[in-house]
């Protein structure tokens, strides 16, 4: 573990780009946290994030873990550049020839993974537990902690995401093909749940169809990407400003989507490894 | 002056080797084979002794980098197996006793020479205090902060060496060591090399060139398109008795006078060269035969005994084998 620490220290740690950009990723983590605090101007009136409500317990830790998740492209960018960089200069066949094992790399490359993510989680957390004891209307510790889940979903999103990456970069080795793949599973799956949720729900109307809708056991939540969005729902509806719509917002846990997120995990880092076995270098 | 060194050192390593006369076996390869989308090492079978530089010969293509390849576990081999140590395989750990350099210098392009060694250190677990020796060995001590990428090629091949000797390794792999240097990085290479065989380290080397393999190995593996065609003693790899060289004021005479004698088996003049074959059942020395002919009444302007070249013995092989 130490000497898998040491080594991705100097490969990493001791690049240029990967430090600015490792910085620039959790001094913009950090401010977009503070995001409520600004006004916007929209539709010619103004909004403000913190008066609809963002930085109210227990939602709070909804709309900040969904807010930063957006930017997990960003650290995304910087593992998949990492990963391979190590197949572009021909290193991951020196270092096997130098006598690390296939297990090292892979653990190497997870344990970069794992602090990144674990880093992420710990500052998002601090900050709302922060925000949220500053701007929340209620303070009571049973509202605080009631939605604090969120930051463990989060965790499972990020690590998940990452060995989604990891897994991709061992199997194509360029980043430009890993990105196009990534983009490409996007709209794959996007169409997938879109082809599932038309069957399910045709020729149906009204109470019916949101029945389906909000209950139904949807097979495409299952995928990659979509059981990692599922963690962490989209709290627009959970704004003050929807409450006043009148638009009802009813949460799940998704429980399902976190089996099906640590089983991908299982799958991405296994699936790795079996490549570096299978393949020659 | 190359030439020189690889003498002694040619010299130096058989005395080493009369006096500890081990046929401890490095390495043992029977059957190996690798199949691409065609054949490209068939069948190959070879042993490695302690102590011996051995030659892997073959035209570009012939399979060498990937038989070195399969040894070093980075590609799966389609059938056959291989003992290091006398342990099935290539696991991390043997791994760790070997020093390999492969087809080209690969090293992080963006961290410093020292930086780079303390990853490979850290890999076969080495301390850092060897970085500097190894360093100091190639040269390369004084530039150990600039980093991979401004080195020169011939340096970059010599830290590849210095990394390769960092855990003190049992056996030195090397491909190509001097494909692509200058002149002067090639004898730089050659005498890192050769000073490396002295403190008995068993070396393999791949090569197309064949005055390399000719003046450092002791022991020589032909490939040609996958096979082995020649596994043996260099000076064994042809039973050659070698040929004259000869020129007199007046050749006509010497010609006759040479077919006369019963001690060859051609004789032909090249311009103002004779050559004279030695039959494969007759010994004869230089000073034999000048006295010979000086009794004939021909004096000698030039007189040379050669043995062929590797690189004749070794086109006839490949020529033989067709």
């Amino acid at each position: 573990m130490n000497k898998l620490l040491k080594l991705e220290y100097y490969k990493n740690l001791n690049y240029k780009p990967f430090r600015v950009f490792t910085l620039l990723y959790f001094v913009i983590l950090t401010a977009l946290l503070f995001i409520g605090l600004i006004d916007f101007d929209l539709f010619g009136g103004t909004i403000n994030l913190k008066q609809q409500g963002i930085y109210n317990f227990p939602e709070i830790w909804n709309f900040t873990t969904w807010i930063v998740g957006l930017l997990k492209i960003f650290l995304g960018l910087i593992i998949v550049f990492s990963i391979c960089q190590e197949f572009n200069d021909r290193m991951f066949k020196q270092n096997i020839i130098d006598g690390l094992s296939r297990e090292e790399f892979i653990g190497s490359k997870l344990l970069t993974i794992g602090i990144f993510t674990i880093i992420s989680t710990l500052i998002v957390f601090a900050i709302t537990l922060f925000l949220g004891y500053q701007y929340s209307t209620v303070t009571s510790s049973d509202r605080v902690f009631e939605e604090i889940f969120f930051i463990g979903n989060y965790f499972v999103k990020l690590f998940t995401f990452f060995c989604f990456l990891m897994f991709l970069s061992v199997l194509l080795r360029k980043s430009v093909f890993v990105f196009l793949a990534v983009f490409i599973f996007w709209i794959v799956e996007g169409v997938l749940s879109t082809a599932e949720v038309f069957m399910k729900v045709k020729g149906m109307q009204g109470a019916q169809r949101n029945e389906i809708l909000q209950n139904d056991f949807f097979v495409s939540h299952l995928l990659p990407l979509e059981s990692m969005s599922s963690l962490i729902p989209n709290p627009m509806m959970r704004l003050n400003m929807a409450k006043m719509m009148g638009l009802k917002y009813e949460f799940h846990y998704p429980t399902e989507s976190l089996i099906a997120c640590l089983a991908w995990c299982a799958v991405f880092i296994l699936g790795s490894y079996w490549i570096l076995k299978k393949r020659d270098w | 002056m190359i030439y020189d060194i690889s003498v002694t050192f040619r010299t130096e390593y058989r005395l080493l080797q009369g006096k500890t006369n081990s046929m401890e076996k490095i390495l043992s390869v029977k059957n190996l084979t690798k199949k691409f989308k065609r054949v490209v090492v068939n069948n190959i079978s070879f042993d490695v002794e302690k102590g011996n530089v051995y030659g892997l010969l073959g035209p570009n293509g012939s399979g060498k980098s990937t038989t070195f390849g399969m040894l070093l576990s980075t590609i799966n081999p389609t059938s056959g197996e291989w003992y290091w140590f006398g342990k099935k395989g290539t696991d991390p750990d043997t791994l760790k006793k070997i020093g390999a350099i492969i087809e080209q210098p690969n090293f992080y392009p963006y961290l410093s020479a020292e930086t780079n060694l303390k990853i490979v250190a850290e890999i076969k677990g080495t301390s850092y205090q060897r970085i500097e020796e190894v360093l100091k060995t190639v040269h390369l001590y004084e530039r150990r902060k600039d980093t991979f990428r401004t080195f020169s090629l011939g340096m970059k091949q010599r830290l590849a060496i210095a990394s390769a000797m960092l855990n003190n390794p049992e056996v030195l792999i090397l491909d190509e060591p001097t494909n692509g240097l200058d002149p002067e990085g090639i004898i730089q290479i050659r005498d890192i090399i050769t000073n490396i065989a002295k403190q008995g380290i068993t070396i393999i080397i791949a090569s197309h060139l064949l005055d390399e393999i000719e003046k450092i190995c002791s022991h020589v593996i032909v490939l040609k398109e996958g096979n082995s065609i020649y596994s043996g003693r260099v000076d064994e790899m042809t039973a050659d008795n070698g040929y004259f060289e000869l020129k007199a004021d007046n050749n006509t005479l010497l010609l006759s006078a040479l077919n006369e004698l019963q001690w060859f088996a051609v004789v032909n003049q090249d311009g103002e060269i004779i050559k004279a074959q030695i039959r494969d059942d007759a010994s004869v020395s230089a000073s034999a035969l000048n006295q010979k002919l000086a009794e004939k009444g021909i004096f000698l302007s030039h007189l040379t005994r050669k043995k062929q070249s590797l690189e004749t013995q070794f086109l006839e092989l490949v020529k033989n084998t067709k």
